[in-house]
């Protein structure tokens, strides 16, 4: 799941040369899109011969299918402004491997990969799920320091050294388990080190 | 397509472990995101399960959820769903599904599975073009090859010089990403661009976690805003909002069909050849769920005949008339009297009598709803017009915001709720600040302000924002003692109380980006949607689709040979949306935007597998046919369509 920022005005006023087509994408519109920001920044720019609003432009077959359209226009275009994630400019490019296809905005990631519900908790995807012995608060994510064998010692008044405003991600772990009555799995367990060689995503058992 | 498993079973040795010491289990699995959604029945819970009873262990239940990491739905799924004798919770599923899980359960929840990391970041569609959110796109100057992903080394000032035939040296089936970006620039005859351009140097601190917490709290406040769901189209609003309810120009020809409301078609009281005058009943209501109407002009009956009907696309009975042009108010037309002196009963046979039906789009009789065998506590006037386009609510607030309070108050006393209140959205500020200084010593009025999302004037949901209640499953607004009208409506109560005027014209917006004059106007029920747009100077375009209410909810028109109704708020030029439905890839945006809170997705596999049961099972009959779903949806499945087959199954007894 990703979300984008416009660039700076001044970076797409440098982009848009000759004529330009904009393409914007509002599939994840509803995770992030600057909209109206957008809206504004394209009203200034020269030389744009036409705005195409879509969605999923991610997908080449609907991205062919929206644009059937507009196919002399692009055609007669120097430059593709594209509003929308770096999936969808490299759709665009690579449909028209011929054309500057720019993008204007930059790409970030959003916690949770699962359709546009925003999640609080976050997953790191580092292969060994360590939930079990921690009362499924996620040391990779909530400890700023993704330490796997108790907390560092630098926590005041519940709160990490590292970030002031977030929380001391072991000792949520620790008050969890405290509440789950289950305190003695961090005395027994042995020490943990995390295997950063991950699991071949190619080869899942389910 | 391409699968993106996102876990998979912890091995065998490792589960035996963490199983040790533990019994009286119970086994959730998360039916998995981003993948072709070709069964419903995947085989997750029984591997470990069999690992289990190898040990020994007591599996209490097991339970398989959609997208467990949706916080509010999995809470729902969960409720009373672990049986008392549990004393473990294992969870197949990637982390964040068992995060939820674990702040959700009282009792210990544990990992039966590992997340894998999927490479790169993809879009909806599950494209294998990757992008990884650096943060800091830099396609500009590479020809829209990413240089982060399709360089093995992620380098970003040109290749490392150890590609062989265009191999990378790191992976040998994979193209060297630079060489790709230089034939393309070649291409473009950019060489020179890439040869100027300065060095770039990777900022990691780019991604900022600040930055996109803060983003992640802001939208999540966003989605729950009020209820759960909803989406933000396009408004378009400005096009006519600023533009003043003008009377649209007398019509020759009325066409009033006889079904213009929920419930039994009107009977019709005149035969052709008569004489009728403006105002005057030309059809009785045929059942209690029906609506008498009345005749828009005055003039001749030419004709009692079917005619095409714009929302079922059938013909059906409909009462031409032929006006004389003088609109000769009949002497049914005269005011009631002083509210303060007519009873409720009263009220309600003025409302019923003059054929009063809800105007937002259903046409539910008024006096229906106002005869509520339940206690009534809130009166709740919807002016939020949350359909985007739509302009009509907005201007009958501004014009006759007196006729829609005295509405309200006419409705609150038929009804005997003791409380009124208008919802107008916060794109309408200029109604929300006239309403309230005008309510402000009605000390039993409110005016609420709502943040904008649709479908906030579905009444279930407005509800929800208002009164902070859930109307139950099957059940109506008065089960939780409410009453929602539409503003329209209740200027339609007012002229009927105050002036005698049954409910014979309403403000309709003509609008769209693909209308050339777009306007409010005050249109008699009966004129030809296409004397309409011609008057406002026709469409634009040869791809448009034009449709009577919103772009949302409302009906497309093949033949614009229809009359305006009275449950009619619209008619837009749009460009027409070409599509093409794919396959299901669970992205489970669908089941995110619901407001209703159901699972969309089912619905698109059970029509067509005509799994009536399975329709039932997901609640099908609860969707509001709001369109959320088929607006977000990935595939581009006609997902209303789907559903509304299977509400027709289920109505027809399947």
């Amino acid at each position: 799941m990703l979300i984008t920022q416009l660039k700076s005005k001044e970076t797409i006023e440098a982009l848009a040369q000759g004529k330009t087509v904009i393409i914007n994408c509002h599939g994840c519109k509803e995770v992030y899109f600057a909209e109206h920001e957008a809206d504004e920044l394209q009203k200034d720019l020269n030389g744009v011969t036409q705005i195409i609003t879509t969605d999923y432009i991610c997908n080449p077959d609907n991205l062919k299918l929206q644009l059937q359209k507009h196919t002399d226009v692009i055609n007669a275009a120097d430059t593709i402004l594209v509003f929308s994630c770096g999936v969808g400019v490299q759709t665009v490019a690579a449909q028209f491997e011929s054309k500057k296809v720019y993008s204007c905005c930059d790409t970030y990631p959003l916690p949770g990969f699962q359709g546009v519900t925003p999640l609080n908790v976050d997953c790191g995807q580092c292969g060994e799920c360590y939930l079990n012995g921690t009362g499924g608060i996620c040391p990779i994510t909530a400890c700023s320091k993704s330490l796997l064998n108790g907390q560092c010692g630098g926590a005041k008044e519940g709160m990490c050294e590292v970030d002031k405003e977030m929380e001391c991600g072991w000792e949520r772990i620790y008050r969890k388990l405290e509440k789950l009555n289950k305190l003695d799995n961090m005395k027994y367990d042995a020490p943990k080190v995390r295997n950063y060689h991950n699991p071949n995503a190619e080869e899942p058992i389910i | 397509m391409e699968d993106y498993t996102k876990f998979k079973l912890k091995r065998k040795e490792e589960l035996d472990a963490v199983l040790a010491g533990k019994d009286n289990l119970f086994v959730i699995a998360c039916n998995k995101c981003f993948k072709e959604l070709d069964s419903f029945d995947e085989p997750e819970c029984g591997l470990f399960e069999e690992i289990a009873k190898e040990q020994g262990k007591n599996i209490v239940g097991s339970a398989r959820i959609d997208f467990l990491c949706n916080e509010p739905l999995t809470a729902k799924s969960f409720q009373g769903l672990i049986p008392q004798e549990t004393e473990n919770v294992f969870v197949i599923s990637c982390g964040l599904g068992i995060q939820t899980m674990a702040a959700m359960a009282e009792i210990p929840v544990y990992a039966a599975s590992d997340s894998v990391i999927v490479d790169g970041y993809h879009g909806m569609a599950l494209t294998t073009t990757l992008c990884e959110a650096c943060g800091q796109c830099y396609l500009n100057m590479t020809g829209g090859i990413c240089p982060v992903v399709d360089c093995s080394k992620s380098l970003l000032n040109g290749q490392c010089g150890g590609a062989k035939n265009g191999k990378c040296e790191v992976d040998k089936e994979m193209d060297c990403g630079w060489q790709l970006i230089y034939e393309r620039l070649e291409k473009q005859g950019r060489l020179q661009e890439l040869l100027d351009k300065p060095v770039e140097l990777r900022d990691y601190s780019k991604v900022n976690h600040k930055f996109i917490s803060e983003y992640v709290k802001s939208v999540r406040e966003e989605r729950f805003e009020g209820y759960y769901g909803g989406i933000h189209p396009t408004e378009f609003k400005e096009l006519s909002e600023h533009i003043a309810v003008v009377p649209f120009p007398d019509p020759v020809n009325v066409v009033i069909p006889m079904s213009q409301h929920a419930g039994a078609p009107a009977e019709p009281i005149v035969k052709v050849g008569d004489q009728v005058k403006m105002g005057q009943k030309i059809a009785q209501a045929a059942g209690f769920i029906s609506s008498a109407i009345h005749a828009s002009v005055s003039g001749t009956v030419v004709a009692v005949e079917p005619r095409l009907h714009p929302i079922s696309g059938l013909d059906s009975l409909a009462i031409v008339i032929q006006s004389d042009g003088k609109n000769t108010l009949d002497e049914s037309v005269k005011p009631a009297g002083d509210l303060d002196k007519l009873s409720a009963d009263e009220i309600i046979e003025i409302v019923r009598e003059k054929g009063v039906v809800g105007m937002g789009g259903a046409g539910f009789p008024t006096a229906v709803k106002l005869k509520s065998p339940k206690p009534i506590e809130l009166v709740l006037l919807n002016g939020c017009e949350c359909e985007p386009i739509l302009t009509a609510d907005h201007q009958v607030l501004l014009a006759y915001a007196d006729e829609v309070i005295y509405g309200l108050k006419a409705m609150m006393k038929a009804s005997g709720a003791p409380k009124g209140v208008i919802a107008i959205e916060d794109n309408k500020l200029d109604a929300v600040e006239l309403l309230q200084a005008k309510t402000a010593d009605i000390e039993n009025i409110e005016i609420v302000v709502a943040k904008t999302k649709y479908p906030q004037g579905a009444e279930k949901m407005l509800i929800k924002r208002v009164m902070g209640k859930q109307v139950p499953s099957g059940g109506l607004p008065m089960d939780v003692g409410a009453i929602v009208c539409n503003v329209s409506t209740a200027k339609a109560v007012s002229d009927a109380i105050q002036l005698g005027m049954p409910l014979v014209e309403r403000v309709v917006t003509v609008s769209g980006n693909r209308m050339n004059k777009p306007g409010n106007y005050l249109v008699k029920i009966g004129t030809s949607v296409k004397d309409i747009v011609n008057h406002c100077g026709d469409v634009k375009g040869d791809d448009v689709t034009v449709k009577i209410g919103g772009p949302m909810m409302g009906f497309a028109q093949a033949n614009l040979n229809v009359p305006m109704l009275k449950c009619s708020n619209g008619i837009i030029a749009v460009e027409t949306i070409v599509k093409e439905a794919v396959e299901c890839i669970k992205c489970g945006r669908c089941a995110d935007v619901c407001p209703m809170e159901l699972r969309p997705l089912y619905f698109t596999k059970y029509a067509l597998s005509e799994d009536w049961e399975g329709m039932k099972t997901q609640n099908t009959m609860d969707c509001i046919e709001c369109g959320c779903c088929e607006y977000i949806c990935s595939s581009k499945i006609p997902i209303v369509e789907r559903i509304k087959i299977g509400k027709t199954a289920i109505r027809e007894g399947k």
